[in-house]
């Protein structure tokens, strides 16, 4: 295990220095695909420039990241390239402990397994197979042309990455105090991480055996004092960020950016195309139905997964990199580093060529639309939208296909694998 | 006595000579040269434009006076079978494409717009002084347009146009802003008359090639480049202007005789009711060449010496030779004051405390006060 994962690690260091000292370097860190206004290099650069000039960085719409950022770039700033190439391993420690996952789930099936039809063996995951999935998760996430091109762009997305890695890990090793701040540091980063304090709850309540029961006593005690941990973090936070720069600048800088998308640079997301159209008196109530968007399908995927925590987290931060403001591969690439974990749902994937043709479709045909449009000019902004469109839809597709896949597999440990319907002919099930 | 009238005739003749010589008001001349069509079947509007230039040229008024605005590139198109060359009489007898050629708008810049800035000289502080008419109130311009034009319109670039009227006010604009002392316009397009019709400033000759409701017509095709070359109008006013030299006194009345209708099928027109002078009295070469007014003498003249002769110096003692140094002609450290050198920015000390301070606490709390004999 051990040799495999340093060849892989040596591999991966070397395609991005490689990278890294040739002259693609600047040419992908101009691609809207790979950087957006909130996590591009440039502006990294430019605010620290505008800081040694005496002037906030906030000033002007440059600059968007936070002050812990600023505090961490500005010592590394010409170590940069080192910086970026040593985060995507922090998402790496994350697979190594992927294990936790199946010790766990194996102790949850010792005890449930006299209630499992004997047909259903099959469906459960031996450790053998599961012994390569940590190797897997490091391999998708590492080699992935997305993570590879976000860390050559030196976008910081690749942290933020890092952070919500060390945060998923710090929940699966259990310890809550670390995995509080952790999504503090997240949720501070970027806003949308928010959403994974229901799942990563979850799965404290699910590993200390609480019930998830609104009127037992000790669900809220536990759900009270995570959340106070993790309050408590993001105001010490905030506050250590006021006391960097003496302002609170920063504020409406990121977080209203975040939120209110004044930056229309064509990207893989939803938002540009529809807020360059729109009239300026509906702007606020489609800003609201988006935003909401991302948000909304915490409660409901949390109600149906209240015993699969883990799955919810991978479903949350597909759903946050689909829907945020500003997504760009490397969001992409996070998600997609975790499909190895689940693949024993691939007997029950539906969908799967057509997704990969489509992903693979769009992220070739990305460069080429936006080469027509912009310089070409023989193509507009609808060729790029509808790929951005087409790309989204892909990664819907795949998101709800291994939802679908995942419950498909827990109702056949429940009920059998081959399913009769009463007259004893062969029954198919169907995702309503 | 004969040799004394014949004197006086004499003087007379050069006096009428030299009140003729001196009537023009003008100092100095410019040319704006607009061909406003594109696409390879025009070549003969930008043979046309070229032909002119060609002329105005050679009769003097140099490359940075002439505004030449061309909106496609004949010479150098694909479809150009002698490529580098723009004929205009058939079996390409005369180049008008030479190697001096210096187009100021080209392509997609010849726009309406684009050409009524240049007139009225409303553009941008950062257009180059060659993309400028830069007259004066003593400027005679000669303003010649080609293209497709219609009753009261001129297409250009096959997708805006130009009202007369809007000429007309551009025209006024230079007026009331002093920009020319003569002008002289002349179009060579369908009904181009009616593009000169709402001219109101004064000091506005017009020449057209065809009246309201007329074509005017092109002149050869030439088998080899397979487009016609020249119109009717301008290849025979080349022709004209061909035997035109700087010194000729040729006037406007013969410009209004070329191509009559017999040659050109269509009816040249002329508006000259605007203009002052007699056209008969106006040369040719004082829109189409830069003849300049030099007055030659026989006297001498003497020129005063502005460098003063070196005092002597007097006495013959000892003279105290200072030693010679360098005035501090600009005291620099007074003029310019130093900036002070930037400081990098630094994150607060409080911030650093605070900051690491909370780190070392989670990882205590995190992993045990017992780890920490395994550091010390």
């Amino acid at each position: 295990m051990a040799a495999p994962l340093t060849l892989l690690l040596i591999v991966a260091v070397t395609i991005r220095a490689v990278l890294f000292r040739s002259s693609l370097a600047e040419l992908i860190s101009e691609r809207v695909e790979v950087v957006s206004p909130l996590n591009a290099w440039k502006r990294v650069v430019e605010g620290l420039a505008l800081l040694d000039l005496g002037v906030s960085p906030y000033s002007g719409d440059v600059f968007h990241e936070t002050p812990l950022m600023i505090y961490l770039f500005h010592f590394t700033v010409d170590y940069a390239e080192i910086v970026f190439m040593v985060s995507p391993y922090f998402v790496d420690c994350l697979s190594c402990f992927l294990a936790s996952l199946d010790r766990f789930r194996k102790q949850k099936y010792a005890l449930e397994s006299d209630r499992y039809p004997a047909d259903c063996l099959e469906l459960l995951r031996s450790p053998k197979e599961m012994f390569y999935i940590p190797l897997k998760v490091a391999m998708f996430y590492l080699l992935n042309p997305f993570t590879i091109l976000s860390c050559v762009a030196k976008s910081t997305c690749g942290l933020n990455n890092a952070i919500i890695a060390l945060f998923i890990f710090c929940t699966l090793k259990g310890s809550a105090l670390l995995s509080g701040i952790l999504l503090a540091l997240a949720t501070y980063q970027s806003i949308y991480p928010l959403t994974l304090f229901a799942p990563a709850l979850l799965f404290f309540l699910q590993r200390l055996y609480i019930p998830v029961n609104l009127r037992r006593s000790s669900f809220w005690c536990f759900t009270l004092q995570y959340a106070f941990i993790y309050v408590g973090s993001l105001v010490v936070i905030t506050g250590l960020s006021f006391f960097l720069l003496g302002s609170w600048d920063f504020i409406p800088s990121v977080y209203g950016f975040i939120f209110s998308v004044p930056d229309l640079t064509p990207n893989i997301g939803l938002f540009w195309y529809f807020f360059a159209e729109m009239f300026e008196h509906f702007r606020l109530f489609f800003i609201c139905v988006f935003q909401i968007n991302v948000f909304f399908y915490t409660i409901p995927l949390s109600i149906k997964l209240k015993e699969h925590p883990v799955f919810l987290i991978f479903m949350q931060i597909a759903i946050i990199s689909i829907f945020k403001s500003y997504p760009t591969v490397g969001d992409v690439a996070l998600y997609m580093a975790f499909l190895p974990a689940w693949s024993h749902l691939y007997r029950f994937l539906r969908n799967i060529f057509l997704v990969s043709c489509v992903l693979l479709a769009c992220s070739a045909l990305f460069p080429v639309l936006w080469h027509l449009w912009i310089y070409a000019g023989s193509a507009n902004s609808n060729f790029y939208y509808a790929i951005t469109l087409l790309f989204n839809f892909g990664q819907i597709l795949l998101v709800s296909d291994y939802f679908y896949a995942y419950l498909r597999r827990e109702h056949h440990l429940t009920h059998g694998l081959y399913l009769k319907k009463k007259d004893g002919t062969e029954a198919t099930l169907v995702l309503k | 006595t004969d040799y004394n009238d014949l004197y006086c005739l004499f003087t007379l003749v050069q006096f009428t000579k030299a009140g003729q010589f001196f009537s023009s008001g003008h100092t100095n001349n410019w040319a704006v040269l607009v061909c406003t069509s594109r696409f390879w079947f025009n070549y003969r509007h930008v043979a046309n434009t070229l032909s002119v230039y060609r002329s105005v040229k050679r009769l003097g008024i140099p490359d940075s006076h002439i505004v030449l605005m061309l909106a496609d590139d004949m010479a150098c198109n694909y479809r150009n079978p002698k490529p580098a060359t723009v004929f205009s009489h058939k079996n390409m007898e005369l180049n008008v494409y030479g190697d001096d050629v210096e187009v100021d708008y080209r392509g997609y810049e010849v726009t309406v717009e684009n050409f009524l800035r240049v007139l009225t000289g409303r553009l941008p502080p950062s257009t180059p002084r060659s993309k400028r008419l830069l007259s004066d109130d003593r400027s005679n311009i000669l303003i010649y347009l080609t293209g497709h034009g219609g009753n009261g319109f001129l297409k250009f670039q096959d997708s805006e146009e130009i009202s007369n009227m809007e000429l007309a006010d551009a025209f006024e604009q230079m007026w009331q802003k002093r920009r020319y002392n003569e002008l002289l316009f002349i179009i060579d397009t369908c009904q181009g008359a009616s593009m000169y019709e709402r001219f109101y400033s004064p000091n506005l000759m017009a020449l057209a090639s065809s009246q309201v409701g007329e074509d005017s017509l092109s002149h050869q095709p030439d088998l080899a480049i397979g487009v016609h070359l020249m119109d009717k109008y301008t290849f025979y006013l080349l022709e004209f202007l061909e035997e035109v030299h700087p010194a000729s006194q040729a006037n406007m009345n013969d410009l209004f005789k070329v191509c009559p209708q017999s040659q050109c099928v269509s009816t040249p027109g002329h508006r000259t009711d605007l203009f002052q002078r007699d056209p008969g009295s106006v040369l040719i070469t004082d829109f189409f060449g830069s003849v300049r007014k030099v007055e030659i003498t026989k006297d001498t003249i003497n020129l005063t010496s502005p460098v003063e002769p070196p005092i002597q110096r007097s006495g013959s003692g000892d003279i105290q030779i200072e030693s010679l140094t360098y005035v501090d002609q600009l005291p620099v450290a007074e003029i310019i004051h130093q900036k002070p050198k930037q400081k990098d920015w630094h994150p607060p000390d409080g911030f650093i405390l605070g900051l690491w301070t909370l780190i070392l606490l989670v990882f205590f709390q995190t992993y045990g006060i017992k780890h920490l004999k395994h550091i010390f």
